[in-house]
């Protein structure tokens, strides 16, 4: 096609011919052009099916209102749905495809349902599918799901880049239209740092789209110097290609901002942005809104003023035969328009004496329309004005309520509005260009003067054109199906249904007919419905009320709300200190948290992760083994009170924690409930080293930042975070002090010298600073030893070329769960939420001579019952089986069933120490139950086990081994 | 006693990247020394940075400077000293002049330290840091405790372009990956 109803004048670069793809066939349109005006200018009425009649939909509007014109922009990774044509910024070589019909657009054989009509109302879904129930999920869910929805996702992954941002200035304008554009150079001038941010590519709002003049110009022109000007001045950010869809707390806005098509593919898409303002001035103009009469759905009854925008900024003619249907004077602007255009105005309609459209009537465009005294009238375009909605959108977003404006038969903004925001312009039901322009530079220059700048008002010459809306919205005069919701196709019978089954209020028929939901939100729709509403119960709108808005303003893409929080790098990761050294020598890693971890280390020949582990478990406890355990919270501790501030923080007692000796420690929550546990280190009368479970690290650390800062301010205690600091190995064995002679400096180790719960700080290999403490996870005779975090990776190598000699072995996260199992450590499995100290059959620990966070609620009798839960081992009667995690414990012959629940399986590894399975569990009076033989009962992994209660601590019960 | 000397690995392995005319370098021989101020005792620390090092007592946001260190404030009752060839005894000596007047921990390795420069350097750090960088609202010599790309970060301002920004050292590599995209996404 050659661009048909390509016409003269606009504000489109003929210079730039642009070519794109409509449904397989080649157009061109021009640089400036949306893909609407360029479909139009090449005759494409028909651009979708609607969304339950898959009646044909034509391009409606001419901004981010567009109920109809939703398509499908690219294919594959790039394909995007829903994309509003009236928003897409026409660029070389795009491809769009029209959306929801089967077969070709003009043969959509889903258009039987237009036929169905009937049948198939407001709320039908809610009747009609009840029986049989069978048919539930496997026929009424399936077809309902393949019938909902309009465009659809290619089920490739998105390739292209998005990002997010922050933004701050003291005044955010949305809207660059005139009230926006006058409201910026007023408080640009005064010297305010002011973000302007509309939607369009081409700042102007409706100057771009009129044939105003100001100071003796054209109003595009006018607007392109105002632009030029505020583009000159450093304290001024335009953003255009951006819109600002929500209002959050404390003067917070969110900003979408679109790169402009065709631009470096290697930069953001879209952008979202965090917009810190002082003040904020909404400026977000006004809708256009349709007239309600039979089949006022066709292509080619378009908004009136998307009329003018077509032929008046693009240099389209949306129809060679306009009649003009209105309720306000913009309507006959828009007939004149046309004219200077020589496009045929066929009919001028005036609501507002009386003059009325009956029917339409056309397949795939409309063709005609019917008058009240059945004249018929040929028509290849309607231009409706139904007056104007202003944008209050933002307005809303903090539970803002609109109000009604008689005088505009409109909503306008309540008292309500979010902090700092004013609103100005035909956002605040301001008509004519004069008032609108002042209204701007009178809020501009009061945010101005507020924040101690001085403004000056400077007006442009210009004057008021006519408005005159009377509050016509149905006109009424037939029978036939006429529509309020364009997008959701709701008609006025859809409501008047919702009506008599009892849904009365605006916010239910709202939700009953879908009337305002989906992309355009009920822009074009919400007013019409809401004045059907309050005709059939012969009210006012204003005493009918009408839902308010909340964000997204206009669609935001899930990729643009990501940004670049998706596949590696949907979070940050932490490295362990030895990473490096892990990677080169077999680790296989896992995600623990946000850390990286070897979970085990495999040699040649093993032909599985059991073999690893099972090496890895042997060889530590024949030997001597070596794990990174710098994931474990660190939290360095000091000051006159550190101790007490321990004493309050433990449930037992670390008043009177030598010097160099380490403790455990028992947090309860104020409840009572156990929540973390580690080990604490006194370096020095002031001075301590907590460890805390990693996965607790970040809300040990809270929570004593809490009881330090609020509860008692009164302590001299301060804490720091030395998790990254200090890299932190495990050398675990019999081998483990031998070993580690070799690597301190000037230190005995002997059992005497240094025993079990020792600490000091020290040197290793002839300087580096270090830090040893005698702590045992695994059970065995075993050392933690702590260098700074940069010579981890260095430190791993230097213990492993030491260990040579003694076969030592690093090991990763499974074989240390495997030991801590073997050895009866509770960890987080065990430490869940649920469980209490008495459960862990740590109740003694809980020291009743001091007061410390969770004691009184820890001692409730529930909570200290001894008949029940305790944690206990479990092994398999047979050698042979498998134990479950999560396995019930019931008594034999018990039916599985809730009363006869004994408890859980919470921990299970295979023991190579021991040959066959073992397990940790919480069993009801289990202390009493060693011996006995009860039932494992895994109804969702499958069988019963037989297993016999024992110790949990598996190997060494006595402690022997790590006290040797 | 083996014969092994351990050498440090710098988080990032000395990172030295120029993106366009910007330029993030990896700060490798920092040494950094927390303070915590006893409670009641910030008259008395602030006249031994005086005496000591001609250190002034940073106010909340900004920082200090001497020949040795630039004293940064951390929260109300702790400050970081940053300067130049970390030696094993730094904190020790800090401690030692402090004289129970402070309470020391060794910082050194629990950060990665990024200087970061160059024309596009504001730009691209409005997409990762929401602290606001106009050079009045942040002046040379500013600081602040922030987020930047989900993780937590000091951000000091060295120069008009020029900044100091560190983080965990622990996800060093996923800090300096969120600096590096945001410069090319900018430039």
């Amino acid at each position: 096609m050659t661009q048909s109803e390509r016409i003269a004048g606009g504000l489109i670069n003929r210079s730039q011919k642009l070519t794109f793809t409509w449904n397989g066939t080649s157009l061109s349109g021009f640089e400036g052009d949306t893909l609407a005006s360029a479909l139009l200018a090449n005759g494409q009425h028909l651009v979708g099916r609607s969304f339950k009649y898959h009646r044909p939909r034509g391009i409606f509007s001419a901004g981010s209102e567009e109920p109809n014109a939703l398509v499908t922009l690219g294919s594959g990774a790039a394909q995007e749905p829903n994309t509003r044509a009236t928003m897409v910024e026409l660029a070389d070589q795009i491809t769009a495809q029209s959306q929801n019909h089967r077969g070709p657009l003009g043969w959509d054989l889903m258009t039987v349902n237009d036929l169905l009509s009937s049948f198939i109302g407001a709320g039908f879904y809610y009747k009609t599918f009840m029986w049989p129930r069978s048919f539930w999920e496997k026929v009424y869910e399936p077809v309902i799901r393949a019938s909902a929805g309009l465009g659809s996702l290619s089920g490739i992954a998105d390739d292209s880049s998005y990002d997010h941002g922050f933004l701050h200035c003291d005044l955010l304008i949305i809207g660059a239209g005139p009230a926006g554009l006058m409201a910026a150079l007023t408080a640009a001038r005064a010297g305010l740092q002011v973000i302007v941010a509309d939607e369009d590519f081409l700042p102007g709002g409706r100057l771009n789209a009129e044939m105003y003049q100001i100071d003796a110009m054209p109003g595009a022109a006018w607007a392109a110097e105002q632009v030029a000007e505020l583009a000159q001045m450093d304290n001024v950010r335009l953003m255009s290609r951006t819109t600002v869809y929500g209002a959050f707390d404390h003067g917070i806005y969110g900003a979408l901002e679109v790169a402009q098509p065709g631009s470096d593919s290697t930069k953001p898409r879209q952008i979202v942005w965090r917009i810190y303002t002082k003040r904020t001035i909404l400026a977000s103009g006004a809708t256009e809104r349709s007239m309600i009469f039979a089949n006022n759905d066709r292509p080619g009854i378009m908004q009136a003023g998307a009329v003018r925008s077509y032929v008046n900024r693009y240099g389209v003619g949306p129809g060679r035969h306009v009649a003009v249907l209105t309720n306000n004077d913009d309507g006959l602007r828009t007939a004149e328009d046309l004219r200077a255009k020589g496009i045929t105005v066929t009919a001028v309609l005036d609501a507002r004496k009386g003059e009325a459209v009956k029917n339409t009537f056309g397949r795939r465009r409309v063709s005609g329309i019917i008058l009240q005294d059945d004249t018929s009238l040929a028509v290849d375009c309607l231009a409706v004005s139904g007056g104007w909605s202003p944008n209050v959108h933002l307005s809303s977003h903090q539970r803002g309520r609109p109000v009604w404006d008689g005088d505009i038969a409109g909503f306008i903004p309540g008292a309500d509005q979010s902090p700092g925001m004013v609103v100005c312009g035909a956002a605040k039901g301001v008509f004519g260009l004069a008032a609108v322009l002042e209204s701007g530079a009178r809020v501009a220059g009061d945010i101005a003067t507020d924040l101690g700048c001085h403004a000056k008002i400077d007006l442009p010459d210009t004057s008021n054109e006519a408005v005159g809306t009377a509050p016509i919205f149905d006109l009424a005069a037939s029978k036939g199906r006429a529509w309020v919701d364009l997008q959701n196709d709701v008609t006025t019978k859809d409501i008047a249904i919702a009506q008599a089954e009892g849904f009365t209020a605006a916010e239910h028929m709202k939700r009953y007919t879908t009337l305002g939901m989906a992309t355009d939100q009920g822009k074009t729709a919400n007013v019409l419905g809401l004045a059907v509403m309050a005709n059939l119960q012969n009210q006012t709108i204003a005493e009918t009320g009408t839902t308010i808005f909340r964000p997204p303003y206009t669609p935001v893409s899930i990729g643009a709300l990501a940004g670049r929080a998706r596949g590696q790098n949907f979070r940050p990761k932490r490295l362990t200190p030895s990473h490096q050294w892990a990677r080169e020598n077999g680790a296989d890693f896992v995600e623990v948290g946000t850390w990286i971890r070897p979970q085990w280390y495999k040699r040649p020949g093993e032909k599985g992760w059991r073999d690893s582990v099972d090496r890895e478990v042997r060889m530590t406890r024949a030997s001597v083994g070596i794990c990174d355990v710098t994931t474990l919270g660190k939290i360095d501790i000091q000051g006159r009170n550190a101790a007490e501030f321990l004493n309050r923080i433990y449930a037992n007692p670390f008043l009177k924690v030598p010097v160099g000796k380490v403790r455990y420690g028992l947090m309860l929550r104020e409840d009572g409930v156990a929540y973390d546990d580690g080990t604490t280190a006194r370096l020095s009368e002031t001075h301590f080293i907590m460890t805390t479970t990693t996965a607790n690290a970040v809300t040990v650390f809270r929570n004593l930042e809490f009881a330090r800062q609020c509860l008692w301010p009164d302590l001299d205690v301060h804490l720091n975070s030395v998790t990254d600091a200090w890299a932190q190995f495990a050398v675990a064995g019999p081998n483990a002090r031998a070993l580690l002679s070799k690597v301190v400096d000037d230190l005995d180790l002997s059992n005497a010298a240094f025993p079990f719960m020792a600490c000091t700080d020290c040197t290793v290999f002839g300087g580096t600073l270090a830090r040893l403490f005698r702590i045992s996870f695994s059970g065995e005779l075993a050392y933690e030893v702590a260098v700074p975090s940069r010579y981890g990776n260095a430190m791993m190598a230097a213990l492993i070329k030491v260990g040579h000699d003694f076969d030592a072995v690093p090991y990763g996260t499974e074989a240390l769960s495997v030991m801590r199992i073997e050895k009866g450590h509770a960890a987080g499995n065990e430490l869940n939420g649920q469980t209490t100290a008495h459960m862990l059959s740590m109740g003694a620990m809980v020291s009743q001579k001091k007061d410390a966070i969770g004691t009184r609620l820890s001692q409730r009798p529930e909570m200290i019952r001894d008949d029940d839960l305790r944690l206990m081992g479990f092994r398999p009667v047979d050698g042979g089986d498998t134990l479950i995690a999560g396995a019930h414990f019931l008594t034999q012959g018990a039916d599985a069933s809730m009363a006869n629940d004994q408890g859980w399986m919470s921990s299970v590894a295979y023991s190579p120490s021991l040959g066959h399975a073992v397990g940790l569990g919480f069993l009801k009076r289990g202390a009493d139950r060693i011996g006995e033989t009860i039932v494992a009962h895994s109804p969702v992994r499958g069988g019963d086990i037989l297993v016999e209660v024992c110790s949990p601590h598996h190997i060494d019960p006595k402690g022997e081994r790590q006290r040797g | 006693m083996a014969s092994i000397t351990l050498e440090p690995i710098a988080p990032l392995g000395g990172l030295d990247l120029q993106i366009g005319h910007n330029r993030v370098i990896e700060q490798v021989d920092l040494a950094l020394v927390s303070i915590a101020i006893p409670l009641g005792g910030d008259d008395v620390l602030a006249q031994r940075l005086q005496d000591h090092w001609g250190l002034a007592s940073p106010e909340p946001t900004q920082t200090s400077t001497c020949d040795d260190w630039r004293a940064v404030s951390m929260t109300a009752d702790q400050i970081m000293l940053i300067g130049q060839g970390d030696r094993p005894t730094t904190e020790a000596e800090i401690a030692a002049k402090l004289n129970g007047t402070g309470y020391t921990t060794n910082q050194t390795s629990a950060w990665v330290c990024l200087e970061v420069s160059g024309p596009d350097t504001v730009a691209a750090f409005a997409r990762i840091c929401p602290i606001n960088l106009a050079l009045a609202a942040f002046p040379i010599g500013a600081s602040a405790r922030t987020m930047m790309d989900h993780l937590g970060a000091l951000i000091i301002r060295l120069d008009d372009d020029c900044f100091q920004v560190l983080s965990a050292s622990s996800s060093a590599a996923s800090f300096a990956h969120a600096v590096e995209t945001s410069y090319r996404n900018v430039t």
